[in-house]
């Protein structure tokens, strides 16, 4: 028998919440109940996501690593797979591949206050760490979540944000772009770096996690310089297109850096090394 | 003393390999001066020629072009996965050329790293590589430039080496190659003669020490302008391995394939939101060049390319490999990284 790295877990659709007009988080569970039960992955990972009939698809991994019934994902209707996956209902069948590639240092992490900072649909790859974080609440310093989207319709796990908002020492803030509020709401308008830059975050002893579209990161990026935190303190997810996840078909690199394997995450201390490829 | 065979055993032992079921890949003459390696059917079709390059490479016999990964049927709600399982055919490679010969020995550790290829894995095992030395090169060679030869012995399990009078001098690298060949060959006192290979025409190091500034400066988009990004150089390329995963079927079922795929193509990086890293030529043609003699020398010791030279063979726009470094390194040489002029 083949060795075959590029065959699936099936896994059963538990659930599937509609998020936005365009966005589903989807729950699912090994169908094999051995291999759920010895399934274990590390915040910050990916997997490679089947709809069998249309092909693979890339997604973080966006529930806690705490949570053992199931995972999440979460996808934006897109393309082929995810035009695919859209359709799916409870009870389905899809493909799952990993976890692959490196993932947040939450233990590192420790000691230290936590910024976060996502745009639009790039919550999910955040949300994982910020459960991570205040299901070990006390190994922590304060959390601040600064998330943004185009507008209220857009925000991802919008539901989840009042709840985070509970925990003792955390902040949540939530913006949508000028022109994407709603009469009712609560939150602030402006774009992310702006409001990153108001927020009064005291940076002193945090490390930030960006994540987010590249013109959010590239101005978001300076705004945490300014506010001292050091490169190596800065972390994100690079999210390039990807097949095989193992470092054999060759398309996910940015420079010599292979995104599967080397990552997805990365320090902006690593980034600046890399050559300008994304 | 040395061993020989005959240029009648030879064929002779190619038809007894068909008749036992074996799988032999060779070049195969398509027109005078156009050969390709294709898998044969009788000994009538191999032509052993010295001095002619097929347009092809070998390592469709351990990476095919299209190869099924597993099937996949729906039933209800149910899917059945049913892994694929690719025949235990021993395959033989015949006349190879030494270059491609070496491309599987410089594959094998991206096939393998961290998690390791069983398709590949499977055809490499299977496979026996009788490589066929060179007598004579044309313009586009450049294997001694990446330190190998007319008569590299890399990657082969035995070679044959041209007496002249329809012999072939055999040499044997492996157990592989000497069960092959065991019983068919003769003693000789004759050696046979290789023809010098083509001129160094590059340093492979100082091409790899001057890549990273060569990244920005070298003015790539113009050296690009004439490329069609067809991927021609990819699929002739001996070394080239990147796929792509796709199914082909439908919901009721169908198969899941990987398919050669190419650098070259702008989709091959596109993100789901238009955006694409590498979208103007230039950056493809550059991300070619830092794979073969950047990346995968600091990632596995050795570059990615044999200097078969195909890759301009095959170019509609005669570019390639070699164009593009000759004038990397001219252009780093003379502190004039920006220059460009129309490649050799």
């Amino acid at each position: 028998m083949i060795h075959n790295i590029y065959q699936p877990d099936l896994m059963e659709v538990l659930q599937v919440r509609q998020q936005t007009a365009d966005v589903k988080s989807v729950r699912v569970r090994f169908r094999d109940e051995a291999r759920a039960r010895e399934f274990s992955f590390r915040v910050g990972q990916f997997g490679i996501f089947s709809a069998f009939g249309a092909g693979e698809s890339t997604f973080n991994l966006c529930s806690s690593s705490n949570w053992r019934d199931f995972v999440e994902f979460c996808f934006r209707r897109t393309g082929k797979v995810t035009e695919s996956l859209w359709q799916i209902d409870d009870g389905d069948t899809i493909g799952f591949r990993g976890p692959y590639g490196n993932s947040y240092p939450m233990e590192k992490w420790e000691g230290r206050d936590l910024i976060f900072i996502a745009g639009g649909i790039a919550m999910p790859p955040i949300r994982c760490a910020i459960w991570y974080a205040l299901e070990n609440r006390d190994r922590y310093g304060d959390i601040t979540v600064v998330y943004g989207a185009r507008t209220v319709g857009d925000l991802v796990f919008r539901n989840e944000l009042s709840r985070w908002a509970e925990y003792d020492r955390v902040r949540v803030v939530a913006t949508v772009d000028p022109g994407g509020e709603t009469p009712d709401w609560d939150g602030q308008v402006g774009f992310v770096p702006s409001v990153v830059e108001k927020a009064g975050i005291d940076a002193g002893r945090a490390v930030a996690l960006v994540v987010g579209p590249p013109v959010m990161i590239k101005f978001t990026l300076p705004v945490l310089t300014r506010m001292g935190l050091a490169d190596r303190d800065v972390y994100t997810s690079l999210e390039n297109r990807m097949k095989c996840g193992v470092g054999k078909c060759g398309r996910c690199n940015c420079g010599p850096v292979y995104v599967c394997k080397e990552g997805p995450v990365f320090t902006l201390e690593q980034l600046r090394r890399l050559p300008n490829d994304s | 003393m040395t061993e020989a065979i005959s240029r009648q055993a030879l064929l002779e032992l190619v038809d007894a390999w068909l008749g036992q079921g074996k799988r032999v890949f060779a070049p195969v003459q398509v027109k005078p001066g156009l050969d390709l390696y294709e898998w044969i059917q009788k000994s009538s079709q191999v032509h052993l020629d010295s001095s002619v390059r097929p347009a092809n490479s070998i390592k469709e016999a351990v990476f095919p072009r299209h190869e099924k990964l597993y099937d996949y049927r729906y039933a209800g709600k149910q899917i059945e996965l049913i892994g694929a399982a690719p025949p235990e055919t021993p395959q033989i490679v015949l006349g190879s050329r030494p270059c491609d010969a070496a491309a599987l020995e410089i594959l094998d550790p991206v096939f393998n790293w961290d998690e390791a290829d069983g398709f590949y894995n499977h055809w490499r095992r299977l496979t026996t590589v009788v490589s066929l030395a060179c007598q004579g090169h044309d313009d586009h060679c450049f294997c001694t430039s990446v330190g190998l030869g007319p008569d590299s012995p890399r990657g082969a399990d035995a070679m044959l080496v041209d007496l002249g009078d329809d012999r072939y001098e055999v040499r044997t690298f492996s157990p592989k190659g000497i069960a092959i060949l065991a019983g068919r060959t003769e003693s000789t006192e004759e050696a046979a003669t290789v023809a010098p290979g083509p001129p160094k025409r590059f340093e492979v190091e100082s091409i790899r020490r001057c890549l990273p500034e060569a990244f920005e400066k070298f003015p790539w988009p113009a050296m690009s302008l004439r490329c069609l990004g067809c991927g021609a150089c990819a699929y002739a390329c001996p070394t080239c391995h990147c796929f792509d995963i796709v199914d082909e079927g439908d919901a009721r079922g169908g198969c899941r394939a990987r398919n050669w795929d190419t650098c070259q193509f702008a989709v091959f990086t596109q993100h789901a939101s238009g955006h694409n890293p590498r979208s103007q030529q230039g950056q493809r043609q550059r991300q070619r060049i830092f794979h073969k003699f950047r990346m995968y020398p600091d990632r596995f010791g050795e570059v990615l390319c044999t200097g078969c030279g195909n890759c301009t063979r095959v170019c509609p726009a005669a570019l390639g490999v070699r164009p593009i470094l000759e004038r990397i390194e001219n252009s780093t040489e003379s502190q004039t990284v920006g220059r460009v002029s129309n490649p050799s």
